[in-house]
């Protein structure tokens, strides 16, 4: 019973303890920035995103909510790649969390009002193993985006995959563009009528 | 289905592997990466296709309107488990939810069924269809859903609520040769007493007035009003133009159950009713007798929608054609065009008696605006304007200017027996 009462309030506490923490690393690497002119834009794109949590937390204004988590990754992402340099482990994490804060935000919306209705036990361990599931493939997911750059990071370094050449540059970008496309239109094209 | 989420991911992955490439960076391209490989982990398991089939009850199939109906659908999962599922039971919109919720978001396993029980209510009269149960399987982390579409459909009549004019006096002027409860002015079987006459062989003997015939020493028969039917034809104008507020408080929604009203007391009153609406299309019920003839009326009445730009004169013809001519024609219409005096005028001079009963849009409109000092002006000459054609039309029939917010029996009873008698 106890459980039942914790599990919606941990789910909502999540995404917004892990929000912070992002804001929080994104603020400090961008405090970093030596040049004022960097420095003030990124920080203007970060207060945009704070801004737009809180707005959208104020106002339940779904529109503006996704700005938020863009813009905080826009950030760093800014921060990282056009001064500080990309270290490759604590962005891939960085990003991971980012979308694992989305994710965990979408459950706790979907979740939450199933376990404040009244429930009888086989309903209460269906909607138990259906949270189950969608957090055990959100941690695959989450560790499978941080693994699978790295390996092919080191790969890559290690010369198994001549990364450096232009042919590979560019088969590897048309490989990741067909499936992006492919994934982006996968659904819509199966769902066409014969 | 592509989700806003998924749509987002594969848009941050572009981005990031397009920027990468522009700045020459592998790190950033290696960045693309996460995104991809969440939507590659939704599109390996994407939310099953729902398979469920769908039962409604209602606990009635005719209701008043205002009056609560209980419905209760129960959705069962004969496919594979659903993590997360999504029902929704659509209502029309004029459909407002009392109790309970024809929404739920519910993990379903193969076999397992789900009950919704709520109670709606409609404000409105009409034929509504409840349905169909839409279905929304959900990918608990947002990538994909597959929708389905359950087709059961249940009808139900909302019937508008009925004026109570149990004590108004409203009955014909002119009768017809059936029996009634309509005085006729003329010597019949009835209960008024009509006057004396010297018995005739075959008259009865308890009609014989004993008192006249031991005076003059010759017998006498009473004789008697005879009591009669007469034929009334409600005309409900529901002509877009006569559209005036909200889709609860409008002349047409008053003016259809101030028509039921006055057809259930005038058939109670056994005489014959019949109807014409003027909507998108010119609708009518030929005048008969009794019961039936109520929901006759009631079901066309149910029907009725703002629509149609026909001038009022077209009635004149439908009249002429296919109704009597010695009846009485109620019209209930809010008079919002000067073009109704005319049609009355008409209408009197083919000879058919004419009574209104009109729904005042100012008084609906009044209530419903701000009531700031420039709208009570406007309302003023508004007001003066409507009295002007109400005290036209007074000189050729019976108006009754009626504000809806009373009830129509109090307006009828001001004006004592309506239409007056000749």
């Amino acid at each position: 019973m106890a459980s039942t009462r914790l599990i919606p309030v941990a789910l909502q506490t999540a995404p917004v303890v892990m929000l912070a923490l992002l804001v929080g690393w994104a603020m400090l690497d961008v405090s970093a920035i030596g040049d004022g002119r960097w420095s003030a834009a990124l920080f203007t794109v970060l207060l945009t995103g704070v801004a737009a949590v809180i707005l959208s937390a104020v106002l339940h204004g779904r529109r503006i909510r996704a700005i938020g988590p863009i813009a905080v990754g826009a950030a760093y992402v800014g921060a990282h790649a056009f001064v500080l340099g990309v270290q490759l482990m604590p962005a891939l994490v960085f990003l991971s969390v980012l979308i694992s804060q989305v994710e965990l935000r979408i459950l706790a919306e979907r979740f939450s009002p199933l376990y404040k209705a009244a429930l009888r036990p086989d309903e209460r361990t269906r909607i138990h193993g259906a949270l189950g599931r969608a957090i055990l493939r959100l941690m695959v997911a989450a560790v499978l985006s941080v693994v699978v750059p790295v390996l092919a990071a080191d790969l890559a370094v290690a010369g198994i995959v001549p990364a450096t050449t232009i042919p590979t540059a560019i088969a590897l970008a048309g490989a990741l563009v067909a499936v992006v496309a492919l994934l982006a239109l996968l659904p819509s094209l199966s769902r066409r009528p014969a | 289905m592509r989700t806003p989420l998924s749509s987002g991911l594969a848009a941050a992955s572009l981005v990031l592997l397009v920027a990468g490439l522009a700045l020459r960076s592998w790190q950033v391209v290696l960045l693309a990466l996460p995104p991809i490989i969440v939507l590659s982990l939704g599109s390996l398991f994407p939310p099953a296709k729902p398979r469920l089939s769908a039962v409604r009850t209602l606990s009635r199939e005719r209701a008043e309107a205002g009056r609560d109906v209980e419905v209760k659908l129960v959705v069962r999962n004969d496919g594979p488990t659903l993590d997360l599922i999504e029902i929704v039971d659509v209502l029309p919109r004029q459909f407002a939810i009392i109790r309970g919720s024809n929404h739920a978001v519910v993990s379903l396993e193969r076999g397992d069924a789900i009950p919704l029980s709520y109670t709606v209510r409609s404000p409105v009269k009409g034929d509504f269809r409840i349905g169909p149960v839409r279905v929304r399987s959900l990918d608990p982390l947002a990538l994909g859903a597959e929708d389905a579409v359950l087709p059961i459909d249940a009808r139900l009549v909302v019937a508008p609520t009925m004026e109570d004019l149990r004590r108004t006096k409203l009955q014909p002027r002119r009768t017809r040769p059936w029996f009634g409860q309509v005085p006729s002015r003329q010597i019949g079987a009835g209960t008024e007493f009509w006057g004396v006459r010297e018995y005739a062989a075959g008259d009865e003997v308890r009609r014989i007035n004993w008192k006249a015939s031991a005076r003059l020493d010759r017998l006498f028969t009473n004789e008697y009003e005879g009591e009669r039917s007469g034929d009334v034809v409600i005309v409900v104008d529901a002509r877009r133009e006569s559209f005036v507020g909200t889709e609860t408080d409008n002349p047409i929604e008053h003016g259809v159950r101030a028509a039921l009203g006055i057809a259930e007391h005038v058939l109670a009153s056994k005489n014959r009713v019949g109807l014409i609406v003027q909507r998108e299309v010119i609708d009518w019920v030929p005048p008969a007798f009794g019961r039936k003839q109520l929901y006759r009326i009631l079901d066309h009445l149910t029907q009725v929608r703002p629509g149609g730009e026909w001038p009022f004169a077209y009635i004149a013809w439908v009249l002429s054609r296919f109704f009597p001519r010695d009846c009485l024609i109620v019209v209930v219409s809010p008079l919002e065009d000067r073009t109704a005096l005319n049609a009355v005028i008409d209408l009197e001079a083919r000879g058919y008696d004419v009574a209104i009963v009109s729904p005042s849009p100012l008084a609906i409109e009044w209530r419903l605006g701000q009531q700031r000092p420039e709208d009570k002006t406007a309302y003023q000459i508004l007001r003066i304007e409507r009295d002007n054609l109400i005290s036209q039309l007074r000189r050729v029939a019976q108006v009754v200017d009626w504000d809806p917010a009373t009830p129509l029996a109090l307006a009828l009873r001001r004006i004592g027996t309506w239409p007056r008698p000749a």
